[in-house]
């Protein structure tokens, strides 16, 4: 069965054939059917492809492979494949916690009304800084990370809320007081300044 | 006979750059990048609404057909 970007370029070729056909051949719309049809050729179907469109490039936006496109998260890519169990992304990463596919986006999204839009308007700052401006060195968030991500998977799971340390310290995790990735907690993240140091998984 | 040309004419232009606009978001659908991502936003993007645009544009600017 044909995926969703190929029923998209279907569209595409389609709705390029009919305009391009009202657009060398305009006498058609002089009757009262090739007004309609001009309507639906010029308006709805550019817009309808348009939609899916964007549609289509939101959730590309999404993927693993599009984050690491830039060089400048070449490492960050990398870190996802230390082999070491306290390396919190990469142990996400590898025993798939998070969708592989997504896994930039389903950390670094904001689990909050409108997070995901907040999310792609920091993109296209990204985007900006990349090939206009220049980023910053090292990157750092815009915000220190928040444990509503954390808690957006772990929350309610019996072996997080079973744990003695996080039972201890429910109230300050979860009113984002204390962070998760806190010194002696969680803190071994991406890493990247010591990732010529490390191991890494090679999957099979 | 000259509004009828004028409505090709603007039919024309508007159809060219709607097909613009198609090509350049099929291409930006080729490569999972940012760059296909702002290609679409903006020039495809831009050149839909612009011959959309022109279109609807068309329709409401002409003059209606004298009254007998």
């Amino acid at each position: 069965m044909p995926g969703p970007t190929t029923l998209l370029y279907c569209l595409i070729g389609l709705t390029i054939v009919l305009v391009a056909t009202i657009a060398f051949r305009p006498s058609l719309t002089a009757t009262r059917g090739g007004k309609q049809l001009a309507f639906v050729v010029l308006f709805l179907m550019p817009v309808a492809v348009a939609a899916m469109g964007a549609e289509a490039h939101m959730e590309r936006s999404k993927r693993t492979d599009f984050c690491l496109s830039c060089h400048i998260m070449e490492p960050y890519g990398k870190s996802l494949y230390i082999d070491d169990a306290m390396y919190v992304p990469a142990t996400h990463f590898q025993n798939a916690r998070i969708p592989r596919e997504e896994a930039c986006y389903t950390c670094h999204t904001d689990y909050v009304m409108y997070g995901g839009m907040r999310a792609k308007m920091r993109g296209l700052r990204h985007v900006y800084m990349q090939y206009v401006g220049h980023a910053a060195a090292p990157l750092h968030l815009y915000s220190p990370y928040n444990n509503r991500e954390c808690l957006h998977c772990h929350a309610e799971a019996r072996s997080f809320e079973e744990g003695a340390v996080h039972a201890a310290l429910m109230t300050s995790i979860t009113s984002n007081e204390l962070s998760c990735l806190s010194s002696g907690c969680h803190d071994n993240v991406h890493a990247i300044a010591h990732l010529s140091g490390l191991k890494f998984w090679e999957p099979k | 006979m000259t509004m009828g040309k004028t409505m090709d004419d603007r039919l024309r232009v508007s159809g060219i750059l709607i097909v613009l606009g198609l090509v350049v978001e099929a291409l930006s659908l080729v490569r999972i990048h940012p760059l296909g991502f702002l290609a679409f936003m903006f020039v495809g993007g831009g050149l839909l609404v612009l011959g959309v645009g022109i279109y609807l544009y068309s329709l409401v600017s002409l003059p209606s057909p004298p009254k007998e």
